[in-house]
């Protein structure tokens, strides 16, 4: 095994300009395997933060009929008494918010906007005084100031705003359906416009005072839903089952639903997403495995006499193919260890810096909920995985042409030129 | 003791059966300088390769020391190979990244000798063929013949029965053709190992204490001489 070794290791120094190109070559696809991950696993992290943040909170509290049908946002299927059961999950440790979300015709008039419009809308009604302390508004404020409870308020999201032309102190009408089916026209003034990480909230918000709206569609104090933020640490699933049996443990008039079941669509996506991505890494390792497995192939074919020489003089194939793989292994370790170490070093500036993708959020919907930068994350899992499927994959490409060679009978090994 | 009985060996080249031996019979004693002559096409080397176990015949039998070998399979061969022959090449077949000492210490390392007796072996064998002080040199940096006396000790480091060398001197100058046939004599006398080699040289066959002739697959002449 010493010979087999130093064997390879002297070829290696012998062919350095290609052990160099293979190695560069092998490199260079691991490096772009590390940070192609890291950059998608970033993207997916900030967009379970961002979703959580700032579209389904953590955890979510609903009528159980509301369930089912929560996407044409229903009106008589709520939550009676919702301050009860916020006060009962604050003693729990659970901080908790009540919303109404309903739809709504935006009508846009000319004295503020120039010309006379009207577009769909969805609306959030939200508890100004418990709201941030479930979601992360906040420090997405921009202009003018989060509205107040009691009053014809709206806060609006900066892209939604800059498709509109909306500025604060400017004048909305909503025409919605009240409880009960009647209609109601409310007059509300954009008070400030928040700008924040997740585009599908910027694309859309429109942000009242609940007590305003509860008043106006006749919601009698419920909500359609109560919003809970988890310890980030915690198990959403176990918090929801211990939530559930708090509120309502036959789950025949409330249900509790972990942030993974509102976010269903997105993560149906993304693990889509991950199978795509996963064939572009493929993809990338073809074309290391063809860089490798040529190198060797025209190795094996220049030594081919020397194989035959090493096999007349009693050296088994197997000693023989081992010699060739390890060489091999040592293109793959050398390439994995500088592709590891670039990819590191790449990985390193998009954990600190990120990459801006702004331009390209704001005109297209990748679905991922992130709205500018992206950064990476550190996945020892993944650098682990990239250094010995270097390594090993290069060993394996030199099997076949090592196999091939050593098909050949002695002599005729002997006599190649 | 080799003993080559009716030795029958036909390759095929496209359509066409090319008979490279009809029938060949030859007994080679232990320790003989045995010359394999003939003209190119004649069969020599197949002859050589078929004794060294290298290739397979279609016909007849050989024997070594009273071992059937060429009934022997693939790793029974290798084995056989490893044990008792050693190869010298006309183009030497020197691995070009290993030095003098690397290439004949190899022959040794797979016969998993221990590294102690490695050295010392290597040396003794390297200062015999006349190489003393050039042990660390690589193939490149060596002329043909003393690139074929490496080859030599190569063939001889593990003590082997028999030595194989296909056209030793066909790639060097005739002095130093004559330089290397003188080693190997020496070798043999030394060693009493058998040596078996092909040429077509009238010179290296002067060299021969028997003479075998080939010609179109058969033995056509086997003559004894003082060399």
């Amino acid at each position: 095994m010493r010979f087999i070794i130093s064997l390879a290791f002297k070829n290696l120094m012998r062919y350095k300009r290609r052990t160099v190109i293979t190695a560069v070559a092998i490199a260079v696809g691991l490096m772009m395997y590390i940070f192609v991950d890291s950059l998608l696993l970033g993207a997916e992290y900030e967009s379970m933060r961002n979703l959580r943040w700032y579209e389904t909170s953590s955890a979510r509290i609903m009528h159980t009929d509301y369930r089912e049908d929560r996407r044409l946002m229903p009106l008589d299927v709520s939550i009676e008494d919702p301050y009860s059961i916020i006060s009962q999950l604050e003693q729990a440790g659970y901080k908790a918010a009540p919303r109404i979300m309903f739809a709504a015709d935006l009508i846009l008039h000319s004295e503020d906007f120039g010309e006379d419009g009207n577009m769909a809308a969805q609306v959030t009604a939200v508890d100004p005084n418990l709201d941030n302390s479930v979601f992360r508004f906040a420090d997405t404020l921009v202009e003018g100031r989060f509205c107040e409870p009691g009053t014809n308020e709206v806060v609006i999201g900066s892209w939604f705003a800059e498709d509109i032309g909306a500025e604060p102190g400017y004048w909305i009408t909503l025409v919605t359906r009240g409880n009960g089916g009647f209609y109601e026209a409310m007059d509300m003034q954009i008070v400030g416009i928040v700008d924040c990480p997740n585009p599908n909230v910027n694309r859309t918000l429109l942000m009242v005072p609940i007590d305003t709206i509860s008043d106006y569609l006749a919601m009698e104090g419920n909500a359609t839903e109560i919003n809970i933020a988890l310890p980030e640490s915690e198990d959403s699933g176990k918090a929801v089952e211990r939530i559930q049996d708090m509120i309502d443990p036959t789950g025949k008039s409330l249900v509790a639903v972990s942030w993974e079941e509102l976010a269903h669509d997105y993560i149906a996506l993304a693990e889509a997403k991950r199978g795509g991505t996963g064939m572009i890494l493929f993809l990338v390792f073809i074309i290391a495995a063809v860089g490798i497995s040529n190198t060797m192939l025209m190795a094996i074919f220049e030594r081919i006499r020397e194989l035959g020489m090493m096999r007349a003089l009693g050296m088994n194939d197997r000693d023989i193919q081992w010699a060739f793989m390890v060489e091999a292994g040592g293109i793959g370790l050398l390439g994995s260890t500088a592709g590891v170490l670039l990819g590191v070093l790449m990985n390193l500036y998009l954990t600190v810096k990120g990459i801006n993708f702004g331009r390209f959020m704001r005109d297209m919907d990748m679905g991922y909920r992130i709205q500018s930068s992206i950064t990476g994350v550190w996945s020892l899992g993944t650098i682990v995985t990239a250094f010995f499927f270097g390594t090993i994959l290069s060993m394996a490409v030199a099997y076949i042409p090592t196999r091939r060679a050593l098909k050949m009978d002695i002599p005729s090994c002997l006599r190649h030129r | 003791m080799i003993q080559v009985q009716d030795v029958v060996r036909n390759y095929k080249a496209g359509e066409t059966v090319v008979k490279a031996l009809k029938g060949v019979s030859l007994e080679i004693a232990d320790g003989e300088f045995l010359s394999i002559a003939g003209p190119s096409g004649s069969g020599k080397t197949t002859l050589l390769n078929l004794i060294g176990c290298i290739d397979s015949l279609d016909g007849g039998e050989i024997t070594i020391d009273g071992v059937p070998v060429s009934r022997m399979d693939k790793h029974a061969k290798t084995e056989f190979r490893r044990n008792n022959l050693g190869f010298i090449f006309q183009t030497y077949n020197l691995i070009p990244v290993l030095s003098a000492y690397e290439n004949v210490s190899f022959v040794l390392s797979i016969l998993n000798v221990p590294e102690r007796e490695i050295k010392e072996r290597t040396m003794m064998i390297l200062q015999e063929v006349g190489l003393t002080g050039m042990e660390d040199r690589r193939p490149d940096r060596l002329s043909g013949g003393q690139q074929q006396r490496i080859a030599i000790a190569r063939a001889l480091v593990k003590n082997p029965k028999i030595v194989l060398a296909d056209e030793p001197t066909a790639n060097l100058d005739s002095k130093t053709g004559e330089e290397i046939l003188r080693l190997m004599q020496e070798m043999n006398r030394k060693y009493h190992t058998t040596f078996i080699f092909s040429t077509h040289d009238r010179m290296v066959m002067d060299y021969a204490r028997r003479l075998v002739s080939l010609h179109d697959g058969q033995v056509t002449g086997d003559e004894r001489r003082e060399a």
